[in-house]
């Protein structure tokens, strides 16, 4: 009885959509998670239906300040129908039910993998501004990303960590990786947990901590133990190495900053 | 028998300092001040702290199963110290975390020591205990689950479980003061509670009542063991093994039983924590496993094996 | 001197003792007896001073033992009894061995309490009464589950620290140990004292209180309600 009724909505939604064909420039675009959240906010703001809760939390997103003025939604599969939107954006293994029911009710839904290094940034980045019609919006974004990762030194052979909450240290194939390298330096570890001894018996010269957030855990509180204080760091905002997006130039920028 | 445990300490201490993720030996300064030494001093505190507190519970209860951690006062000293932690108490006034630990283990151990002069049997006495822990354990995990930092709920294992690495010269100097000052209390209980031994009326005849003895029970354990669980989480099974590894050797009265405990309660989670850290050396592990990972591994085939004995 | 003027004493809502006038003597047994309920535990917990709210008595000249006494864990008879000196807080070892001596345990001495036959077991619990060198020694059915030659072991023993100059009192059920080994018979029915005397003079009290009367022949026959 039910599974008629879903059917019969789904065949009235698909004639509702018709008339819109992916490719051509979407009008509402809907994102549940926060690293399609930034890429919407940067390159389409005005596209935007709805955005994912934590696209406002200033630890975790890079766009929060924009944000805080645009439309949220709750990755519910009922909550995004009621926008009507004509794209909805995830990533790949989040919200994997919600997403599944809307492409059951015949939405167009995008899930678009995290780019872990520059060049994967700036491959996403162009698809999903053909997507959203906006290339030359984005050919902007990705010109100035470019020209930043430009000015920044040649690799010296330092060695630096980036050292994430619980001890965990990024490895070469992480996105924070990619930002070590384009910053100039060595990535001294090979990603998993490291531990504060083992980083100490071979500290590296220099240690790139995600700013601490305002409040206290357990897990964010280590970066502030006291046996760190001899090494030189430098703090990053988290957001900026969450998510691959021309954000993570900005982060190379910061650590390369004399 | 106290030479032989002194001894014991000392080499196991020494120990601590010479192994870690970094390896075996001396390591640079800043890994043996900032790092193995913190972690010693607190296994030491900690395993001190809570191998008394059992053997004074046990004497204060009658009962050889009596333990901060079974009967709930480890947990309800987590409460307090996971609500001062997560919403800054701590990060503005440092104390508050151990002061909230004790006040939670207060409460533990006042109702459950309250409950104890309603209930004579062993059994009703334990389930209260394990009704606590319960209690305790979920608005825990209900605190953590509405804490701001999104890290917490991750951090539900350490609270549960235990641990001591990675703590700070200056949180040893807050753990330090209370469980020694509880640790000294219970150790002065010795009378009290081989009186208490004979019975409640009893030990009244002799001049030792039995309120007082428990009074002070649950506030020397409310300082040991509530300021060890703020710090360090809850590690189980410390004061339940502890003792009574001891009583076949020492005889069973009480008095008898509280410095050995204290002692062996130290050895016993130096030991654990060295464990651990050869765990991370020889296993590709993770991340270093609780500390009560390994007081319950050992734990919970003791109490298995003494409930059967007691059975008998 | 110990003892009680007027004392009554409520407990869960009952009045367990009604206006009672006791005071035992030195170098006396004094037995009290009485039907269960009638407030003979009560009144030796209120001479002991262990009520709430009567005062308190100096521990090192009283010895008190409740009934049922059992230690809480597998010590030995020997640390049993020195618990009997936390009092003068020390740990003495004459007064100790003297004590495990009159109790006839010293032979048990090393043996753990919770592996000894009752009659052992009341001896050792005994042998720490010794070990205080109180001056009142009160206790609540010692020979209650004992045969009866462990009984009369123990009465004896009691008789001999009267003879010494102590103050004695037993509660006991039995009253053929009370005709045997007590000076002083005192019976206790519901919360007041109907008899006091010597044991032979009180018996009919005593049957009476029992509801139990002599006849002509000589033979118990139930009294009517």
């Amino acid at each position: 009885m039910s599974g008629a009724w879903l059917r019969a909505a789904a065949l009235a939604l698909a004639l509702l959509l018709a008339g819109w064909v992916p490719g051509e420039a979407a009008r509402r675009v809907v994102s549940l998670d926060l690293c399609t959240d930034q890429m919407l906010v940067l390159l389409a703001p005005q596209e935007i239906a709805g955005l994912s809760p934590l696209a406002r939390d200033p630890a975790f997103s890079a766009v929060a300040r924009q944000a805080a003025h645009l439309p949220m939604v709750r990755p519910s599969a009922e909550a995004v129908l009621r926008l009507h939107p004509d794209l909805v954006l995830a990533e790949p293994y989040a919200a994997s039910l919600a997403v599944a029911a809307l492409r059951t009710l015949g939405l167009h839904v995008l899930t678009l993998p995290d780019p872990q290094t520059f060049a994967a940034i700036r491959a996403e980045t162009a698809r999903l501004a053909h997507v959203l019609g906006v290339e030359t919006r984005a050919a902007a974004v990705i010109a100035a990303m470019d020209a930043t990762l430009a000015g920044l030194p040649r690799a010296a052979g330092r060695r630096a960590i980036v050292l994430e909450p619980h001890g965990f240290a990024a490895g070469p194939h992480s996105l924070a990786g990619a930002v070590l390298r384009a910053a100039g330096y060595r990535n001294a570890a090979r990603g998993g947990w490291l531990g504060l001894e083992r980083l100490l018996a071979h500290p590296p010269d220099l240690l790139v901590l995600p700013e601490a957030p305002g409040t206290p855990s357990l897990a964010t509180d280590l970066l502030e133990n006291p046996a760190l204080d001899t090494i030189p760091r430098r703090t990053v905002p988290a957001a900026w190495l969450i998510c691959g997006s021309p954000f993570a130039a900005l982060a190379a920028a910061r650590i390369a900053a004399r | 028998m106290i030479r032989l445990l002194l001894l014991g300490l000392a080499v196991l201490f020494a120990a601590s300092l010479l192994v870690g993720a970094a390896g075996l030996g001396v390591p640079a300064p800043v890994i043996l001040w900032q790092l193995r030494l913190p972690r010693t001093l607190l296994a030491l505190l900690v395993g001190a702290g809570l191998g008394v507190s059992g053997a004074a519970l046990q004497g204060a209860l009658r009962n050889p199963l009596a333990d901060p951690g079974l009967l709930g006062i480890s947990g309800t000293a987590a409460l307090g110290a996971v609500i001062a932690f997560y919403w800054g108490l701590a990060a503005s006034y440092p104390p508050a975390l151990p002061l909230a630990g004790m006040l939670g283990a207060g409460i533990g151990a006042a109702a459950l020591l309250g409950f104890a002069g309603r209930a004579p049997t062993s059994a009703s006495l334990i389930l209260a205990g394990i009704g606590l822990s319960a209690a305790a354990a979920a608005l825990l995990a209900f605190a953590l689950a509405l804490a701001p930092n999104p890290y917490a709920l991750s951090e539900l294992t350490f609270w549960l479980l235990g641990g001591v690495a990675d703590r700070t010269l200056s949180e040893c100097a807050l753990a330090a003061p209370p469980i020694l000052l509880g640790t000294a209390l219970l150790l002065r209980l010795g009378t009290g509670l081989d009186a208490l031994s004979l019975g409640e009326e009893t030990a009244a005849s002799l001049g030792l009542p039995t309120g007082r003895t428990m009074r002070r029970v649950a506030l020397g354990t409310a300082l040991a063991a509530g300021a060890s669980a703020a710090i360090a989480g809850g590690v189980g099974f410390v004061g339940l093994v502890v003792p009574n590894l001891l009583r076949p050797r020492l005889g069973e009265r009480p008095a008898a039983l509280l410095l050995p405990s204290a002692l062996t309660g130290a050895l016993l989670l130096l030991a654990a924590d060295l464990l651990v850290r050869i765990a991370v050396l020889a296993l590709p592990l993770n991340a270093e496993p609780p500390l009560g990972v390994l007081t319950a591994l050992l734990g919970a085939p003791f109490l298995v094996l003494l409930a059967r004995h007691l059975g008998r | 001197m110990i003892g009680v003027r007027n004392l009554s004493v409520e407990l869960g809502g009952r009045r367990v003792l009604d206006g009672v006038d006791f005071t035992p003597e030195p170098r006396q047994v004094t037995a009290l007896a009485g039907p269960n309920g009638a407030g003979k535990s009560t009144l030796l917990k209120a001479l002991c001073g262990i009520l709430p709210r009567t005062s308190k008595l100096d521990p090192r000249r009283i010895a008190y033992l409740p009934q049922g006494a059992r230690a809480a864990w597998g010590l030995t008879v020997e640390e049993v009894a020195f618990l009997g000196r936390i009092p003068h807080g020390d740990r003495a070892p004459a007064p100790v061995a003297r004590a495990l001596a009159q109790a006839g345990v010293a032979a048990l001495a090393r043996h753990r309490i919770d592996r000894l036959s009752g009659g052992e077991v009341r001896r050792a619990m005994l042998a720490r009464v010794f070990a205080t060198e109180p001056e009142v020694l009160l206790l609540d059915e010692p020979t209650a589950d004992l045969d009866p030659r462990a009984a009369f072991a123990i009465m004896r023993l009691l008789r001999e620290a009267a003879a010494a100059g102590r103050t004695v009192v037993v509660v006991l059920h039995a009253i053929e140990l009370a005709l045997r080994y007590a000076d002083r018979l005192v019976v206790l029915d519901r919360g007041r004292i109907t008899a006091d005397g010597a044991p032979l003079s009180v018996l009919p009290a005593a049957a009476a209180a029992f509801g139990l009367g002599f006849g002509d022949d000589g033979l118990p026959h139930l009294l009517p309600d």
